[in-house]
């Protein structure tokens, strides 16, 4: 008796893959929908982390074109530059306690990839933002023509990236951000101004202002120290600097939350329709699919089945498709989400990191579960009407 | 029909492979019109998909284990072939990894797993004596 719903589902498969389908759907929304949300949400939170700074001084002219956010959140490439006078009086605000510059190259078409990768120069002494994001995967000091290379960027340690025909030796990968800088190259600041000359050289000019690019920057990290307003001390920024803005990492991370807020609304509405007009399609599925068995379950009744175990029987097997079912659903979003998780990033163009391995075996448990569960209740009210009638009543309407 | 369920599957996964190698999950032409080796890649994986369409053919045609078995083989090649055998772009984003692998690493793989499904059922089914 035992094995009766087993049996059941495998005598009528066309009918046990028709409600599978239906579950799979319900936890494919689910698992997928969720997925994806929880992925923005962590890859927002990877933003704020890798950030690290609370203002952000930028030329005037990357504020304007917005490249400097879309560097962040697309990985876009971006090539601007400003007096390097101006880290020596953000330094010398009141409330600055750090300031550290990076100059940005965009490389012409890499030999590692068909596409211009984007040279982030820092100065190891003075960061705060790369440094301890670096150390995770390299504990050394950076040396002159080494390179450390964003997650995305496929090249291993040990080999060599050519930049601007320069030589660069790849000595770390860096961890999955989710943001834009994953396809980032990083590298002190003595490389960052030989590839700067070496690309001037090949007669690519990045209009550099000044006669040598020791005197550029292109962006200024400022950390506020404790007690101090950020809102003050970026307005005190604004002023004492030339032909550059300061932007607070806040407004940014506020703009990514928004974006991240919208989409979150959409993918729960969707998942939303989904399970309502799911649930009322598998209500009505399980309603027809009983009404037709109930001569089937009239014969068992007479053969000494109670109704407590015909309506355990029934839901047994409903559970046992919709479990199958649930899991079908969550096996075709992982195939989806998982290995299109790039793709997936760049059509939302924002922050988006796949969570651990133990929150999404949770996520995919959680939406088995729910399909499960709601399998089981769609058809335990058919199943409870279908166990008071009288089973003469069904046999000789039959007849 | 019903008799060569995994051959029609593996046909039409193999059309998809074939006329999607050269259009939507191909690799992209650079920017400057040159071809990368991304783009040898997707001509070879629409080799492999007219191959593995041909004998997905002949496992309609005939029922016989062997096509199945060529087709297992054929489709674990074009496993291989992007990123393996075949070196793709060097950045994740490009559509060449984010795009062509991933579709055709699922492709190749389901039609991996038909096939073997394919050749177990054939094989049992000429051990029975049954067509």
């Amino acid at each position: 008796m035992k094995s009766l719903p087993v049996k059941n589902l495998i005598r009528k498969p066309g009918r046990t893959a028709a409600l599978m389908l239906l579950t799979a759907f319900l936890a494919l929304a689910v698992f997928g929908g969720s997925l994806v949300v929880l992925s923005l949400r962590q890859g927002l939170n990877s933003l704020e982390a890798r950030l690290g700074a609370d203002i952000i001084v930028v030329p005037s002219e990357a504020q304007s074109k917005v490249s400097f956010q879309n560097m962040f959140l697309q990985g876009t490439t971006g090539a601007f530059y400003m007096d390097a006078e101006n880290l020596k009086r953000v330094r010398e605000i009141e409330g600055v306690e750090k300031a550290a510059p990076q100059i940005f190259l965009a490389s012409l078409k890499a030999d590692c990839c068909s596409v211009k990768i984007q040279v982030i120069g820092f100065d190891p002494q003075a960061d705060f933002t790369v440094q301890p994001w670096i150390a995770q995967s390299y504990a050394r000091e950076l040396g002159e023509m080494d390179v450390v290379v964003g997650c995305k960027v496929e090249a291993g340690v040990g080999e060599i990236l050519r930049i601007y025909d320069q030589r660069c030796k790849v000595v770390g990968r860096l961890a999955a951000t989710g943001t834009g800088l994953d396809t980032a190259v990083y590298c002190n600041l003595d490389t960052i101004r030989l590839l700067l000359q070496a690309a001037e050289e090949k007669g690519v000019s990045h209009k550099v202002t000044s006669d040598s690019a020791a005197d550029q920057v292109s962006a200024i990290y400022v950390k506020v120290k404790v007690g101090y307003d950020v809102g003050r001390v970026n307005t005190a920024i604004q002023g004492h600097t030339r032909k550059a803005s300061a932007v607070r990492t806040r407004s940014m991370i506020t703009d990514v939350s928004d974006s991240l807020a919208g989409i979150s609304r959409t993918v729960t509405g969707l998942i939303g329709a989904v399970w309502v007009l799911a649930f009322l399609i598998l209500l009505i599925a399980f309603a027809m699919i009983i009404r037709e068995r109930r001569r089937e379950f009239a014969v068992l009744r007479l053969a000494g089945m109670s109704r407590r175990m015909l309506s355990g029987l029934i839901l047994r097997e409903t559970a046992l498709c919709s479990l199958l079912g649930g899991v079908l659903g969550v096996c075709a979003a992982a195939l989806l989400a998982f290995p299109f998780a790039t793709l997936i990033e760049t059509a939302l163009g924002l922050p988006y990191l796949t969570p651990d391995l133990r929150t999404v075996a949770l996520l995919a448990a959680a939406a088995v579960a729910a399909a499960g569960i709601v399998g089981s209740l769609a058809s335990a009210g058919a199943a409870w009407r279908l166990s008071r009638v009288d089973p003469g009543t069904i046999l000789r309407e039959g007849a | 029909m019903k008799k060569r369920v995994f051959a029609w599957l593996t046909l039409a996964l193999a059309l998809v492979m074939a006329v999607g190698s050269v259009t939507f999950l191909g690799a992209c032409v650079h920017e400057d019109g040159s071809f990368g080796t991304c783009h040898w890649a997707s001509r070879a994986l629409l080799g492999i998909g007219i191959l593995l369409a041909a004998q997905s053919g002949i496992a309609l045609a005939t029922g016989h284990a062997g096509a199945y078995l060529c087709m297992a083989f054929t489709a674990a090649l074009g496993l291989l072939l992007p990123g393996t055998l075949i070196r793709l772009c060097g950045m994740a984003t490009m559509h060449c990894r984010a795009v062509m692998q991933p579709a055709m690493t699922l492709l190749n793989a389901g039609i991996l797993i038909l096939a073997l499904a394919g050749f177990l059922l054939e094989t049992r089914r000429a051990k029975r004596g049954t067509p």
